[in-house]
Formats: C-alpha cells, structure tokens, sequence
C-alpha cells in the first residue's frame, strides 16, 4: 500500500501541473476579451471554450507515468488494479461527474445532461489512452506546399492544428455559419462580428509564434540559410492560410485584414520574449497590454473593410510585412 | 578553412571558451575532445554563429562566424547538440526542406535524400515523424541535413554517439571520403577509437584552454593515454553498497 500511496502522491503533482498548464491560459485574447466584450451574453463563448477544453482535461491521470516505467515497477497485480481504480480520481472533473451523478439521483439535474457530461469525459478519458501514432493523426494530413518555405509552411500548420485556439476559431466559424443559414434575418454586420470572434481565437497565437518550436526548432531556424523575414513571413503564411478558411463562412477580406493587423502586433513578443508552449492547449498570449493592442488592431481592421472594402487588406498585409522585416533581424541577431 | 584568433566566451565570471587559437587547414578531419562542461559545444556555437564571442573571433569559409552571414550559412553544414529538429517534420522531410531551403533542386534533393536514407538506415523510418523517432534516428536525420547540401565545412557535435555500430561506421567511411574531395571536417566525440580511425587533427581542451593540439601520426601515445594523461584520469569511487545482499 505504501507503494501505491507514493505513486499517486506523484502523480497527483505531475497531473497538478498537467491541469495548470491547461486552465493557465493567462491573457488568451478569446478567453479575455470575448467574455469582455459580450459580457453576459458571451456566455455562448465560454460554452465553446469549455467544450474545447473539456477533452484534454478529461484524460487519464495514470498516462502522465511512461507506459514503460509503469511496466518496470514492481508492482503485484493487485496494486496494479487498485492503482488502476484510484488514479482516476485525482482528475478534479471525476469529482464532478460523481456529484452531478448524485444530482441526478436526487432529480436536480436531468439524466440526458448527465449522460451528455459523461459521454464527454468518458471519451476524453478514453481517447488519452488510445495509443494512437502521431503520425497517423487527422492533423498531421497537410499536403505538400511548393516553394522553397513549402515545408516550413506546411509545418507551421501542423502546428496551429495542435492548439485549442484552432478548435475554438472552427466551432465559432460552424456556429457563425450556422445561425447565417438556419436565421431569418442576419443584420448586415454580423459576418464582419463573427469573422472579428475567428480571428480573436487564433489570435494569441500571433503573440508567440515559436512557442511549439521549441529550443531544437529554433536552433534549426538559425542554422538554415533564410532571413529572419522569410521565417516570419513561413509562419504568417500557415497563420493567414487557417484564418482565411475559417472566415470563408463569414468575411473573408474582414479575417484577412484582420489576422495580418494581429501579425503584425505579434511578431514582436513572437521573437522578443520566445515562450514555449505546450500542445492541446490555449495560447496562453503575451500580456494583457499586448492582447489588448491586439484587439483593437484587429477590430479596426475588419470594420474598414466593412466601410472601405476589400481594398483595405492591402494596407494591413503592408503593415503585417513591415513588421516581419522588422523583427526578422531580432530572428537573425538573437543569441542564447 | 577553419581559424581561431583568441576565441573566448564568458558567461558573467565563468570563462566557457579561454582564447582558444587553432587552424583547420581544408579537408581536414578536425576532433576536438574534452570532457562535459569543457567548452566544446561552446567553441562549435561560436564556429557556426550560434552564439557571439565575448572577444577574439572565429572565421570560417574566410568568413567572420559571428556576422552570421546568409552567405556563410550556405557554406556550412551543422549537427548541433541539441539536433534542431522540428517535431511536426517527418524524416524525409526534413531533407525535402533542407534541399528548398539551401537550393538545391528538386529532383537532385529528392536523389541525395533517397541515398542518404538507405545510408544511414533512415529508409524504414522516413515518414515517421522526428517526435517520434528514437534519439539515434534523430541523431541520424539531423547528419543527414548536414550533408545533403554538399556543404564545403561540416561542423558536427558529438556525431557518433547514440548511433548504432554499423552506422557509426558508414557515418565514418563517408566523412572521410567527403574529406578527401575537400570537406572540412571539424566534430566533437568522445568515442575515441572513431577519432583514432579518422581524424587528421586532435585538439584536447580542458577547462576551456587547449592543451593539445597536432596533426596525426605526431601523437606521441595512444590517444587514450594522451587523453587520460592531459584531459582527465578515470578515477573511480567504490559504491560499496551495489550488489552487496539488499537491506
């Protein structure tokens, strides 16, 4: 028993900081400012974000110890089974489960959404235990690009596929577009508002552009014969490439101009203050001062479209380009 | 090819690099061994404008090193420490990318691809992606970028460690080969029966200082003992509790 003890007070510090990595989303722009912005009424925005973070903070405590380590220990096969049964519980959404289960029972809450709530946890619990090769993985499937930064390109897109930003964007986009087609009347603006909340999701991302590049990718960076420019302007490309799919729905010209403005505002901390991020979870931003810069860049940006047309995205591509001249050269000068 | 002028880096009051003064003349098969925390892997940095020296300089290619040319870049092909790979490329495509991005074209980039992974026992794995690759395979993907350019100096940290034997030497067999049409060659290891088998160079470097430096055939032992002798002596602590009967 005192073995099993010291192995789920260790993994109850590693799945601890599993969890606070997850709800450590500090000035993510959609998280801060969505709900800023509408207030009650961006209570339909949280509802998003929860459900895109309810899979990875549905999954199993005991995958945080290496399959093979788990095997080394000598462990009888009781412990392993009481290990098994215990581990689950140090995931705080097992607690929940449990009381809306009570809740259920004493007809405060209905079955339907209890069976909904643990079909959602069940599958997140699940599905972090399917030994699934990376490789393989839908997210992984990005045709080849040509050019010379085809590759670059194609890499940067895998990787805005691994934050929930992407996923919060592609629900809002769905949504968006289904409201356009199920309402009677659309006022003329909302495009340009839900085009506003798909760029406002993928947005901090911009803030910290080789945050899923780690140490060895930026090392590889610096080694290839690019300018600081060309690298800046590889990870723009995937950027501007995902926000133009996800605002065809909507205002394509509005989510362009306004995805290069939150470039253009976040190639400085993307190369200035490099912070590495981990995979499945929000981006967790810069700072408040530059999510907010950011913001109202990328607000100005859609509504001049709406007033001067799509003639405005060529001032904004300019401004994006300019920056990525400008801080390509802290890309090429930076030292560790 | 290679040439150090006081070479030196400081990080606060620690001296990584103590101003290191070396040539390396071209096709030459530099090693430059010392123990963990010597500065090796601070001197291969500096070579490859990584990192900027504190004073002294560095020129490769007749190029100063720390202006961190374009042009440089070109030149020179680099297995750094800590690999440089990028988690969302797979295998073949990092070589598909190192071939664009140097500008060597397409057809001669997927041909020197396709040798350099059946060379390096990268064929099976090619679509594999390098998260997922054993250290050994990334080990041998980052090589593999380093030569597919043909680069004219090959800076290559530690290439032989966590490689299996007979990679290790087909890696070795093709250095030297590179070398004798004129790639420089200047490599970091601790193998030593690898550095006996190819090296044309040996510079020992303690503390950041060097304390050998000679061509081959005027080593005057066995590189071993000349390691031992100047480098560091093995000396051992009996753990007299392994293998005594547990507690």
């Amino acid at each position: 028993m005192a073995r099993i003890a010291a192995i789920l007070r260790a993994l109850a510090v590693a799945f601890r900081r599993d969890w606070s990595s997850l709800v450590a989303s500090g000035a993510n722009n959609f998280l801060l400012f969505g709900m800023l912005f509408l207030q009650s009424a961006g209570l339909f925005l949280y509802l998003i974000a929860v459900l895109v973070l309810l899979l990875p903070a549905s999954s199993d405590p005991l995958r945080t110890i290496p399959p093979v380590r788990l095997a080394l220990w000598p462990l009888a096969p009781r412990e392993r089974r009481l290990l098994r049964l215990l581990s689950p519980w140090l995931n705080p959404l097992t607690w929940l489960l449990a009381a809306v289960f009570v809740w259920a029972l004493r007809g405060r809450v209905t079955f339907g959404l209890l069976a909904l709530i643990a079909g959602l946890f069940a599958a997140g619990f699940l599905l972090s235990d399917l030994p699934v090769d990376p490789g393989r993985a839908i997210w992984r499937s990005i045709p080849s690009i040509p050019g010379p930064l085809g590759s670059l390109i194609r890499k940067n897109l895998r990787e805005i596929l691994c934050t929930l930003d992407f996923y919060c964007a592609l629900l809002v986009s769905m949504a968006g577009l289904v409201w356009r087609i199920s309402a009677h009347q659309v006022p003329p603006q909302a495009p340009i508002v839900i085009a506003i909340y798909v760029v406002l999701a993928l947005s901090s991302h911009a803030q910290g552009l080789f945050g899923l590049d780690g140490e060895s990718g930026f090392v590889r960076y610096r080694l290839l014969p690019l300018r600081g420019w060309q690298i800046l302007a590889a990870k723009d490309s995937a950027f501007l490439l995902v926000s133009l799919l996800l605002t065809l729905p909507s205002a394509p010209f509005a989510g362009i101009g306004a995805a290069c403005l939150a470039l253009a505002v976040g190639h400085g901390p993307s190369v200035k203050s490099r912070h590495s991020q981990l995979r499945w979870r929000f981006s967790p931003g810069s700072s408040f001062g530059t999510g907010l810069t950011q913001v109202v860049a990328l607000t100005l940006a859609a509504a001049a479209t709406a007033v001067g047309g799509a003639w405005v995205i060529l001032p904004a591509l300019a401004l994006c380009a300019a920056s990525a001249f400008w801080y390509g050269r802290g890309i090429e000068s930076a030292s560790w | 090819m290679i040439s150090c002028r006081n070479l030196t880096r400081r990080f606060g009051d620690f001296t990584a690099v103590d101003h290191l003064i070396f040539d390396v003349s071209p096709g030459g098969i530099c090693a430059f061994l010392g123990p963990n925390g010597a500065g090796k892997s601070t001197t291969l940095k500096m070579l490859t404008g990584l990192l900027p020296p504190t004073s002294g300089e560095a020129i490769v290619c007749r190029l100063n090193a720390a202006a961190r040319s374009v042009t440089l870049k070109r030149r020179i092909g680099v297995l750094p420490e800590d690999l440089g790979l990028f988690d969302d490329l797979t295998v073949e495509e990092h070589l598909l990318l190192t071939g664009r991005v140097y500008g060597v074209s397409h057809d001669e980039t997927r041909a020197r691809a396709a040798q350099l992974l059946r060379a390096l026992g990268l064929a099976s794995a090619s679509r594999t992606f390098a998260v997922a690759c054993s250290h050994g395979m990334r080990k041998k993907t980052a090589l593999a970028m380093a030569l597919l350019p043909n680069p004219d100096v090959l800076f290559l940290d530690e290439p032989f460690e966590a490689i299996d034997p007979v990679t290790s030497k087909i890696m070795q067999e093709l250095l030297a080969s590179a070398a004798r049409r004129g790639t420089t060659i200047f490599f970091t290891s601790h193998i030593l029966t690898a550095v006996e088998r190819i090296a044309t160079q040996l510079i020992l470097i303690r503390g950041g200082k060097i304390v050998h430096n000679s061509l081959a055939g005027d080593w005057p032992k066995s590189l071993e003992d000349l390691y031992f002798e100047l480098v560091e002596s093995p000396a051992t602590e009996d753990l007299a509790w392994l293998g005594s009967p547990q507690s």
